[in-house]
């Protein structure tokens, strides 16, 4: 028996944390969602798999994306030409809605209801396979689905499909929250997850894992991506992880001791040559800078957008290393901040009275009415987050010279 | 730091004046409208800057046109500054300078020297005046924490100056009501992006109503598919019974021929008819040639007419027609015997021609012994005339000898001549010899002529000498000479005894050499004409024959007279051989009538066989039996045919028998044409329409409008975000700036407000003994222990309490912000008693401050004994 578990595959996502792409890259991240899918897809067929199991998040229902919908049509009818079954669960993403089901999928496309049912499969060997999972009916599904899951059918195979996470015992267990002790007791073969989009092999025997996403979205999302192969060998099923990402994601820290901006440019490059990507990566440096720079670089640095003037000159560097800079945010050694005649006691007072949650709150206002600036103040703009870029703020402010004093 | 001296070049009423001042306590006492108020300003503008002309009532101008501004010389930390000030644009021209040093410094280093203390600063809580006191009532823990961070943190300016750009460069991103800076400038982008994008995801539903269209459009089409199968079907059905229409038709058409039970007319009966047919024409046939015949053979009997008269005398002619055969021979003999007669004629004729002599007479042949003898002749004269030859040569070789030995006829040989003599003698022998008949004689007579000439070479020439010789050779020629002679008898002798005998035979006429040759021409002719002689009697006899037969003839049969023999003959062949066919042909017309008889019966025999076939046939005759047959046998096509057409209609004939006609027919292949057009136009529209749905599909789907919002949108986020944190870290840190200056200076505010107690105690004569400075506002405890708000408090003990704050400020922030304290008719409002207070907590303060009363209570001026006095007086200004 052989199939493919993949998840997350997040059709028609946009990329985050990007500003400005050059026009080919971002013809190449928009169909990246797309091309890294295919590849699965393709393996499917190439190895003649005898199923596919998706585990939520194929596509982002808010987004209502044309074109991860024709896509799906596309490859689904692709993998009913050659004669393979897909069994679908939708997870917080693409929950299910009974908005648009008079349009099926294809008939070798199984998609499971909101209750945990179970599926069966006899293959070309005989052998028969058992698939148990649900679909999220709305965003949020808080109670552990687990109960609902049946006991190892008489099936040759029994495997499991869930999008969820593991339950924390907190308040944002918001995702099908379940134990993977819960999933032993089931003697289940597989269990197929999805949402964590970083994969992760949650137990070995029987393998409980995590396929991750196919195609990593944003500077969070580093290092391979792809699906699982999973083969049986004998009475035990093993996965096998494949690559499919178009685009890897990348972050690093680079050491730079200069202090002007044609050196660093020079670091740069030299960096670059030491670091070349094995593929199209696009990367997130931090510089850290062991000393400030001149005064009329640090105001150069501020005003100008010096990392795509770099990117500008110098793209075949960029283009043999394969890698593309999304950010290069520069670094001074961290220092406690010393303002003169002012205790370090004072700016902890200082600090613990302005980086509280309802100061930020009062300040940030009305952008709050704005869902994406809310929900980078909700993850990113935290207190400890901001005393942090403030206290590098400061850093910075006491690395420049005085200001004159009109 | 401490002011020195004022020196007003043109302020307000002042003109070119200068006031020194002290350390401590000053005193400057005048009525109204003296310049308090003026110089109070004066100070203020010299060292912060005049006020902008927006507000002309405060930047004292002077009156009389001298020069705006002034100076101010001061100390601080052990060195003079004097600072300059004229009008000028930015608060005016400022001049500073060192006088301890005696250096120019830069009008920037002012704001320096005078940190932490600004214009507002130095207004707020160094300039006291009346209307300043009474400010108390807005006094608030923040507007008192404002001035304690201007002054609470050495350095503390830099920082506020930080805060400020901050929050400057904050406001540059971001302002909640604002429409410029660059976050809402985003803000508002995202939103026409969210529109944009919003309008795009219209398509979703676009999208999902097309896919059902195009999904139930496929089904519609599936089922129209099959539907139109169907009608194809029943169309073809229909089209094909359309076409098998004349087929049926045909197949109908013989079906309506009746079909009759017959038996006898089969091929096999025809063909027996037709031989029953054959056999009676045959018979008749037969009957005719014999008929024929029989008439033939009666037209034959009519006879020639010599036949009529043979038959008259036949009798008499049988025994002619014995003898014709013989005759006929005998005719054939004496033609041929004619022939013989006329060649033998012919060639007796040319022999004679050949041979006999001029009269026509033939020689006489020689017998044997003639023969011989003239052979015997001939031969002699033969060698005789060799021998004469020989002679001859010899004389003629012997006269040559002797012409050459004669010497005259010099050159003459007489020997030469004589032996040509002998020679030509010689040779007339030899010549002669060979006309000598025998060969013997011609023998001897060359031997004689070889021997005369040898004579004459050799044994003349034997003579020796010339005359001998010469005479030698004459013997030879006369001997030669007369050898020839002789020998020329002998050669007439015997060529007269030839022609003796040649006369004698007749045969004069002819050379002696054809002689023998005409004897066997002779011999010819003469057994030609003994043939001649006897065929001729042959001849004669014939023909006596062959004339007693044709008498005989011509006696019997007149009317062949005068006719040839074998004219004759053949008529006489002719008359018997039709004889004798009369014979036969007697015999053969009884035979005739015979069969004539059998061929009757057999014609009748026949007849009956085809009658009684046609009989039992029931028809009347041959025609009418082959009219029947034919009927039956078309019959038999039909039904085959029919067969035939049913086999090529096959299944569908049942259905084609189901109809009543052709119309209803074609009614059905209308109807069902027309329901297939329907539904290929219905398929056709649904098709397009799939066309269609699939090209707004794919158009759909292709435009990736929306993926390219979707990604300008997180973009656009992503730079909101960016924004936003910088703006958010720009605020947060100029709060953070803020509050910690607070922190730092927070420490400092209780001693203020203890000092401030301290002195409110002592300006109140006790009466009110704590002060308290609450997140609100200030609160004061009376000596009885109540709490009073400030808004509960007296005008003038409000006024009280302001002056013990800024006189607590500036002491605590003494070692921060050391400038001097600047009251002006401050204490209008306190009664006597505590304006007494007052001037002795100044007294006591101004140990440690310079302090610059101006009043226009004398008093005042007696509290202060013993310090720096000035009194101003109205006439002063002028």
């Amino acid at each position: 028996m052989k199939f493919i578990h993949a998840a997350d595959l997040h059709l028609d996502s946009p990329f985050l944390g990007l500003t400005t792409l050059p026009a080919a890259l971002l013809t190449r991240v928009r169909q990246s969602t797309f091309t890294a899918a295919t590849k699965i897809f393709d393996r499917a067929i190439a190895e003649h798999v005898d199923f596919v199991l998706l585990a939520g998040d194929l596509f982002d229902r808010a987004e209502q994306s044309v074109a991860a919908q024709a896509y799906l049509f596309n490859q689904f009818e692709r993998l009913r030409q050659a004669g393979i079954p897909v069994f679908v669960s939708f997870g917080n993403h693409d929950y299910a809605t009974d908005q648009h089901q008079t349009i099926a999928y294809p008939d070798n496309v199984q998609v499971f209801g909101a209750d945990v049912t179970t599926k069966t499969l006899t293959l070309a060997s005989g052998e028969t396979v058992a698939v148990s999972g649900f679909s999220y009916p709305q965003r949020w599904v808080v109670t552990d689905p687990l109960p609902a899951f049946p006991e190892h059918a008489a099936a040759d195979w029994h495997v499991g499909l869930l999008h969820g996470a593991v339950a924390t015992g907190g308040t944002h267990d918001h995702y099908a929250p379940f134990t993977v002790a819960e999933m032993l007791t089931k003697r289940y073969d597989y269990w197929a997850l999805g949402h964590i989009h970083q994969r992760q092999l949650l137990h070995q025997n029987p393998p409980i894992l995590y396929a991750g996403n196919p195609q990593g979205r944003s500077s969070q999302e580093t290092g391979e991506r792809g699906a699982y192969l999973v083969t049986s060998h004998g009475r035990q099923l093993v996965p096998e992880f494949f690559p499919t990402a178009d685009l890897l994601w990348d972050t690093a820290t680079v050491p730079l001791t200069v202090t002007t901006l044609a050196d660093l440019g020079t670091a740069l490059t030299e960096w670059l040559t030491a670091h070349p990507a094995d593929q199209s990566t696009l990367t997130q440096l931090t510089g850290k800078l062991t000393h400030p720079f001149t005064p009329e670089d640090q105001a150069a640095w501020r005003t100008t957008d010096w990392l795509s003037l770099y990117q500008r000159t110098h793209r075949s560097t960029l283009a043999t290393a394969q890698r593309y800079l999304t950010r290069l945010t520069l670094r001074l050694p961290q220092a406690t901040v010393a303002a003169p005649a002012l205790d370090q006691r004072y700016w902890d007072q200082g600090a613990a009275q302005t980086f509280t949650p309802a100061t930020v709150q009062t300040l940030f206002g009305k952008l709050a009415q704005e869902p994406a600036l809310a929900d980078w103040l909700a993850t990113e703009g935290t207190p400890e987050k901001l005393r942090a870029l403030a206290t590098e703020q400061l850093q910075d402010l006491m690395n420049q010279e005085a200001p004159d004093v009109p | 730091m401490y002011l020195k001296t004022l020196t007003l070049f043109g302020f307000g009423q002042f003109h070119d004046r200068t006031f020194n001042l002290e350390r401590g306590l000053n005193v400057l006492v005048g009525p109204n409208e003296a310049g308090k108020s003026t110089l109070t300003q004066f100070i203020t503008a010299i060292l912060f800057g005049f006020p902008t002309k927006k507000h002309p009532e405060l930047r004292y101008e002077p009156l009389d046109g001298s020069r705006f501004g002034g100076a101010i010389t001061f100390v601080q930390d052990a060195t003079q500054y004097q600072v300059t000030r004229v009008d000028g644009p930015r608060g005016g021209t400022v001049t500073l300078r060192n006088l301890t040093l005696d250096l120019e410094l830069p009008a920037s280093q002012l704001a320096k020297l005078l940190a932490p203390v600004d214009a507002q600063l130095f207004q707020n809580v160094y300039a006291l005046n009346e209307m300043r006191l009474g400010q108390v009532f807005q006094a608030s823990k923040q507007d008192l924490t404002t001035h304690l961070q201007h002054v609470g943190a050495v350095g503390s300016d830099d920082w506020l100056v930080q805060a400020k750009r901050l929050d400057q460069r904050a406001e540059e991103a971001y302002k909640p009501q604002g429409r410029k800076p660059l976050l809402n400038d985003l803000l508002r982008q995202h939103q026409d992006l969210q529109a944009k994008l919003d309008k795009a995801n219209t398509a979703y539903q676009t999208y999902w109503q097309l896919l059902q269209d195009q999904a139930t459009a496929k089904h519609r089409q599936a089922a129209l598919r099959e539907q139109l199968a169907t009608h194809r079907q029943t169309v073809t059905h229909w089209t094909q019974l359309q076409q098998q229409w004349p087929t049926f038709q045909r197949w109908q058409a013989l079906g309506t021929a009746q079909q009759q039970p017959t038996t006898g007319f089969t091929q096999a009966d025809a063909t027996e008819l037709e031989r029953l047919q054959n056999q009676l024409t045959a018979s008749q046939a037969t009957a005719k040639t014999n008929q024929s015949r029989l008439k033939d053979l009666q037209a034959h009997a009519q006879l020639p007419a010599l036949f009529q008269q043979y038959l008259k005398v036949s009798e008499q002619v049988d025994p002619l027609f014995d003898q014709v055969p013989a005759v006929t021979a005998q005719a054939q003999e004496r033609t041929r015997l004619m022939a013989t007669v006329q060649e033998l004629t012919q060639r007796s004729t040319a022999i004679e021609q050949q041979v006999a002599n001029a009269n026509g007479q033939m020689p006489r042949p020689f017998s044997l012994a003639t023969t011989q003898e003239l052979k015997q002749q001939q031969a002699d004269l033969q060698l005789a005339n060799q021998k004469r030859r020989r002679l001859q040569q010899e004389l003629n070789r012997l006269n040559d000898q002797y012409q050459q030995a004669q010497p005259t006829r010099q050159q003459r040989n007489p020997l030469a001549d004589k032996q040509l003599g002998w020679l030509a003698a010689g040779l007339l022998v030899l010549v002669g010899a060979m006309f000598l008949p025998g060969t013997l004689f011609k023998l001897v007579g060359a031997a004689l002529g070889i021997a005369v000439g040898y004579y004459g070479v050799f044994i003349v020439d034997g003579e020796t000498p010339a005359s001998r010789e010469l005479q030698g050779l004459t013997a030879d020629i006369r001997d030669v000479q007369a050898q020839l002679r002789e020998g020329g008898q002998r050669i007439d002798a015997l060529t007269n005894r030839i022609d003796a005998i040649g006369e004698a035979h007749g045969l004069d006429h002819l050379p002696h050499e054809q002689w023998f040759g005409a004897q066997a021409a002779i011999g010819e002719w003469e057994r030609l004409t003994q043939q001649l002689q006897a065929t001729h009697t042959q001849l004669t006899a014939l023909q006596a024959t062959l004339d007693q037969f044709q008498q005989a003839v011509t006696a019997v049969l007149p009317q062949l007279a005068g006719q040839s023999v074998t004219s004759q003959t053949t008529q006489l062949r002719q008359l018997q051989t039709t004889q004798q066919r009369l014979v036969a042909q007697n015999g053969e017309l009884a035979g005739l009538t015979d069969r004539i008889q059998q061929d009757h019966t057999a014609v009748a025999r026949a007849q009956q066989a085809v009658r009684t076939f046609l009989q039992t046939r029931n028809v009347a005759d041959t025609a009418a039996f082959y009219q029947r047959y034919q009927q039956i046998q078309n019959q038999d096509n039909v039904t085959a045919q029919r067969q035939a057409l049913a086999t090529q209609l096959g299944t569908t004939l049942a259905d084609l028998q189901a109809l009543p006609d052709q119309a209803t027919l074609d009614q059905h292949v209308t109807t069902a044409q027309q329901a297939q057009q329907t539904t290929q136009q219905q398929l056709d529209a649904t098709t397009t329409q799939l066309a269609t749905l699939s090209g707004q599909l794919e158009h759909l789907t292709a435009s990736g409008t929306q993926t390219a919002l979707r990604q300008r949108l997180a973009n656009l986020e992503t730079q909101m975000r960016t924004v936003t944190q910088g703006w958010l870290t720009d605020r947060l840190t100029s709060r953070w700036i803020s509050a910690t200056l607070v922190a730092a200076s927070g420490d400092r505010l209780p001693r203020i407000v203890d000092q401030a107690s301290e002195y409110y105690a002592q300006l109140t004569e006790n009466r009110y003994t704590k002060l308290e400075l609450t997140s609100e506002t200030l609160r004061v405890q009376r000596a009885d222990g109540t709490w009073l708000p400030v808004g509960q408090l007296s005008r003038g003990t409000a006024e009280q309490l302001d002056l013990a704050m800024k006189l607590a400020f500036a002491v605590v922030m003494q070692a921060q912000a050391a400038m001097p304290l600047v009251i002006d008719d401050g204490l209008v409002n306190f009664d006597a008693r505590r304006r007494q207070a007052a001037y002795a907590l100044l007294l006591t303060l101004s140990q440690h401050l310079q302090i610059i009363l101006l009043t226009a209570d004398p008093v005042a001026a007696q509290a202060a004994a013993g310090k720096y006095v000035v009194r101003l007086t109205t006439q002063e200004g002028d």
